[in-house]
């Protein structure tokens, strides 16, 4: 029993840091109908960024976290800029290869700068939590948290903000808020660039968990896409219940059947959902 | 003039579905556009307001040359456009759409509401429903209500009337009848009912083709004298 | 005058032979085997991507599902290369006639990120649960019967099976995507919509390539173990899928000749480029940009109209 209560934790640890990367994905997706593979690039330079701040200057876990996102928003607005803005309406396949694309040069250079064998990164609490027979790191238990604050602020954001609801009916309906004479390109740059930032974050959060590798970017994104396609594109509630549900079948498979299994569950599971609910091409 | 449409010429990829229409508008006249599905009706409606890029013609709006701008600018310029299909901001509340509405206006968001109820009282006490819940007609009062903030020169507005209940026809008759005298409009109509009573103006299209315009009263006021042209 | 060439069958089987017995002699013939496999790997990616209009994300599975198919009977049945490359084949063609009658109703997005995850499950399954029969990490190594002068441990001998089996390839999808199916399958990519208000089932006929696409992809994957003598997980890799599409891009898409055009142009890229390219995906990153931004109809796309 403690067992299973203690996969379960993990499996919400791993839900809630898949939340954090993938709500920015499930809204470039929703928003704007472009799978943008570069995600996973900004989430790998968060990480990388971390290691650099923390490692390799001195400064401490947090400072590290906060260097991660300086580093992703003037990122992230390049990317916007001259990489997402340009295929808008154009055929998906584009945007799959542009996005690719990115990704590939941006794992070449990490692995430029930092070397392509395995970099650790050390819990920065580094405490265990007992609660009953119940032992937790710390650290986990953090993060859990976090993903429910990100989670609070997000609808906050999006229920109480201009931009937010600006968002929201883009969303639904993008030439219906142009009509009203609202640039929507705009407010959606807005919200891919908090994307990225949280992507970054979800980076920082999972480095002392695992190690990182330049291609780190190219694993976790297809687990993201998984989850942005249970969750529905764009469906902001949807996206957090299938980032904990995939993050508990996750750890779940890992812990019940075979370690080596946990990624291709969630694959399965993806698949599955979609065979049941398609998803339409965006034009 | 207020609004010049020259020669339009509108495709949709080899399609053509306009054919050189031309069509002028003075201040303060309310035209109806009639015509068959397919006619050519909402391509029309939507190249002026800046949904598409017409292939060849102009549209001029106020003195400015408005064909090929971006629809966001065609909108801030004066000349909004109402969906047919009632399309409203369904996860957002009735007040929030209009908030929408009235922010890239400048216009403050009470004088906003104020100008929604004000055509019909009732969305009062539905400002803080979600739109989805809304019924057909008060989706299409939204929409009218939410074009009217920020004072536009034209309204361009497509098939109000289209698949609601009699008696609430009646009810966006009366508020465009009311409207009538403040601002300018373009309606494309299926209902040769609410065209005999609003319209200063009866263009007829057929296959993307003006066939004829209608302008003295009395013949725009019995129907009859076209209906069988649709 | 590309054009002329690219209408008559007998020219196009000649200029590519030629051209191919002329790299080959002139550099390495099992090197510019390689090539040729690689290209027959483009022409079935590209019958889904160029003809019809999806973007598979996840094709490096039929080409597995064929190295495995053929390695696998080689290794645990009987070590037949004929037999063993049709079993390849055929289990290329089956996979994909199981998986397609969900992945087909599928399109754009959610088709090419589909095939990824099911690529990824396959070749977690080639890797762990199946170790015993494909070898898991360490791959199979794999031994052909030779009857007289044919001879696949000979690399000459596969040279010349494997542009035979080119030639064959380009052969079967040239009268393929001329034939009125084939010019169905360009409206279909057109506009679907309008295929299906015709009365035509377009599942059916999109049901029918993605099997063929199958086949030919694994018919590739079944050449490359019998050229290779071996067969490993690095032949269902996901992280491969992009040499693929940046070959069909590159070659220019929907066109045969762009397959190959485009496959030989990516492998000698990286095969003899590579080494002299330091930072090689930055490179590959920068021109997919450059062929997805600007260059669409790819390097046959403007060879052909001179």
């Amino acid at each position: 029993m403690i067992n299973f209560i203690q996969s379960i934790l993990y499996g919400l640890t791993i839900g809630g840091i898949l939340y954090i990367i993938s709500i920015g994905l499930s809204l470039t997706f929703g928003a704007m109908g472009i799978v943008n593979f570069a995600h996973g690039l900004i989430y790998a330079v968060g990480a990388y960024a971390l290691y650099t701040v923390a490692t390799l200057l001195g400064a401490n876990f947090l400072m590290g976290a906060i260097g991660a996102i300086a580093v992703s928003i003037p990122l992230a607005y390049l990317i916007e800029r001259f990489i997402i803005r340009r295929l808008y309406g154009q055929s998906i396949d584009y945007a799959i290869i542009a996005t690719y694309a990115v990704l590939l040069i941006g794992a070449d250079a990490l692995k430029w700068f930092f070397g392509a064998s395995p970099l650790p990164i050390s819990d920065p609490i580094g405490k265990l939590w007992y609660f009953g027979g119940l032992q937790m790191p710390a650290y986990r238990v953090i993060i859990i948290i976090l993903a429910g604050l990100v989670f609070v602020g997000l609808s906050l954001f999006f229920k109480k903000t201009l931009v937010g609801k600006i968002v929201v009916a883009g969303l639904q309906d993008r030439e219906a808020v142009r009509s009203l004479g609202i640039k929507v390109e705009k407010y959606f740059a807005i919200v891919f660039i908090i994307g990225s930032a949280l992507a970054a974050l979800g980076g920082v959060l999972y480095a002392p968990l695992s190690t990182l590798d330049p291609y780190m970017g190219f694993e976790i994104i297809i687990l993201c896409f998984a989850v942005v396609i249970v969750g529905g594109m764009g469906n902001l509630r949807g996206t957090a219940i299938a980032a904990f549900t995939l993050g508990l079948v996750h750890s779940l498979t890992a812990v019940y059947l075979v370690s080596s299994a946990a990624d291709a569950m969630v694959y399965v599971v993806m698949a599955v959902v979609l065979i049941f609910r398609p998803i339409e091409a965006s034009a | 003039m207020l609004l010049s449409v020259e020669n339009l010429d509108v495709c949709y990829g080899h399609a053509q579905v306009l054919h050189g229409v031309s069509m002028h508008l003075n201040e303060g006249e309310l035209v109806c556009v009639v015509g068959r599905n397919g006619a050519g009706k909402t391509s029309l409606l939507r190249t002026i307001g800046g949904f598409m890029k017409p292939a060849g013609g102009t549209v001029d709006f106020d003195g400015q040359r408005i064909d090929g701008q971006p629809l966001e600018q065609v909108a801030l310029s004066g000349l909004k456009y109402v969906y047919q299909d009632k399309r409203v901001f369904g996860e957002l509340t009735v007040r929030e759409n209009i908030e929408l509405a009235a922010y890239p206006t400048q216009v403050g968001l009470d004088e906003a509401i104020a100008k929604v109820v004000d055509i019909h009282p009732k969305m009062n006490k539905l400002l803080d429903a979600k739109a989805k819940g809304l019924s057909g007609g008060e989706r299409q009062i939204l929409l009218i209500g939410r074009a009217l903030i920020g004072d536009p020169k034209l309204l361009l507005i497509d098939e109000p009337t289209e698949g609601l209940a009699a008696i609430i026809i009646g009810e966006i008759i009366n508020i465009l009848a009311a409207m009538k005298s403040k601002i300018t409009m373009v309606v494309v109509e299926q209902n040769l009912a609410t065209v005999s009573r609003l319209a200063d103006r009866v263009y007829v299209m057929k296959e993307g083709v003006f066939s004829r315009e209608i302008t003295d009263a009395a013949s725009i006021a019995d129907p009859s004298t076209y209906e069988d042209e649709l | 005058m590309f054009s002329k060439i690219e209408k008559s069958p007998i020219l196009t089987l000649a200029l590519v032979t030629v051209l191919f017995l002329l790299y080959g002699y002139a550099t390495s013939l099992p090197k510019i085997t390689d090539f040729i496999i690689f290209c027959i790997f483009v022409i079935g990616f590209d019958l889904l991507y160029g003809h019809m209009g999806q973007l598979s994300f996840g094709h490096m599975l039929y080409l597995g599902a064929g190295a495995y198919g053929c390695g696998m009977f080689a290794y645990h049945v009987y070590p037949d290369p004929f037999l063993s490359i049709l079993v390849g084949v055929l289990l290329g063609a089956a996979l994909a006639a199981l998986l397609g009658t969900v992945v087909v109703k599928t399109s754009a997005a959610a088709f090419a990120l589909l095939n990824l995850a099911l690529n990824e499950v396959g070749a977690y399954l080639a890797l762990s649960p199946l170790h015993e029969w494909t070898g898991g990490e360490d791959g199979l190594s794999l031994f052909f019967e030779s009857y007289g002068w044919v001879d696949f441990n000979d690399s000459t001998f596969r040279f010349y099976f494997c542009l035979g089996a080119l030639l064959l390839v380009i052969l079967v999808v040239t009268a393929f995507v001329r034939s009125p199916y084939g010019i169905l399958l360009k409206s279909i990519k057109e506009n679907e919509t309008r295929v299906k208000f015709l009365g035509y089932n377009t599942f059916v006929y999109k049901y029918v390539t993605f099997i063929i696409s199958g086949a030919i992809v694994g018919f590739a994957g079944a050449l490359t173990s019998v050229n290779l003598a071996y067969c490993n997980t690095s032949l269902i890799a996901p992280t491969r899928n992009v040499e693929v599409i940046f070959a069909a891009l590159m070659g220019g898409a929907g066109t045969v000749l762009g397959a190959v055009v485009g496959g030989t142009a990516f492998m000698t890229i990286s095969n003899y480029l590579a080494s002299y390219i330091v930072r090689w995906e930055m490179f590959l990153g920068v021109a997919l940009l450059a062929f997805a931004f600007w260059f669409r109809k790819g390097i046959w796309g403007y060879a052909r109209k001179l």
